[in-house]
């Protein structure tokens, strides 16, 4: 279940960033202090957003920032960090990204059912009342175990 | 039936949300579509008709020369953008 793979303290809300790498890096300190990633797996995510362009934008505000498990996911987690002020990624689409669900998983089947509950959050309107609205960390972790 | 990939370049993220997605609206106007899923590293010997991958990923594969129709979507929650990507793929 998603609600496992998100602790309360992997979430930041109104986080204050100058930019897209500060965005992504600020979203994976969680996760890191937390011992899920390593410290070279952001490094990874920044380098390939660099070089690749932003394809880990995948919906309107929406960034999933996330590598290939190799370069240092130690553990299945998903962090929640919603910005202050949005950014832009360069991805014209979708632009400028508010919400970035940092995530690190070792494989890609354990973790079926919690990224199809993210697919069904990220098509759900009021799951974004409530990032906008959330004031602390709970009021977006209960939500996510209501709707399971 | 047509058999489909589903890729990212981590395959464990975006592209099992897509292929998620893409399986529901794959069900709901019954494409004749098969979806399998995997990280780019799975193209070269992928043997079926059509990759499926974000936008930008997209791009990059078409300047390969591919024998596969590739499909780029923009945005992964959005049932409409992906059926009318897919119908255009089958009608073409």
């Amino acid at each position: 279940m998603l609600s496992e793979m998100i602790k309360e303290e992997f979430i930041q809300l109104n986080l204050e960033v100058a930019d897209w790498e500060e965005a992504i890096r600020r979203s994976a300190e969680p996760l890191l202090y937390g011992g899920k990633i390593t410290a070279e797996y952001i490094e990874k995510i920044i380098e390939t957003s660099q070089t690749l362009g932003p394809y880990i934008v995948v919906t309107k505000h929406v960034a999933l920032p996330h590598a290939p498990a190799q370069f240092g996911a130690l553990d299945l987690a998903m962090g929640i960090t919603t910005l202050k002020t949005p950014v832009k990624s360069g991805n014209k689409a979708n632009d400028p990204v508010k919400y970035l669900f940092c995530m690190s998983a070792k494989d890609s089947e354990t973790h079926l059912e919690s990224m199809a509950e993210l697919v069904n959050l990220l098509s759900d309107h009021y799951f974004y009342q409530i990032l906008d609205t959330a004031q602390s960390p709970m009021d977006i972790l209960e939500y996510i175990i209501e709707k399971e | 039936m047509h058999k489909a990939l589903v890729a990212c370049r981590a395959g464990v993220g975006s592209s099992l949300m897509l292929k998620i997605k893409t399986e529901q609206v794959i069900k709901e106007n019954g494409f004749p579509i098969q979806v399998e899923h995997a990280s780019l590293d799975a193209v070269p010997g992928f043997d079926g008709d059509l990759l499926i991958t974000l936008a930008d990923v997209a791009k990059e594969l078409e300047s390969q020369g591919l024998k596969q129709t590739i499909i780029g979507i923009n945005n992964i929650v959005d049932k409409n953008e992906i059926q009318s990507k897919l119908a255009g793929f089958l009608n073409s």
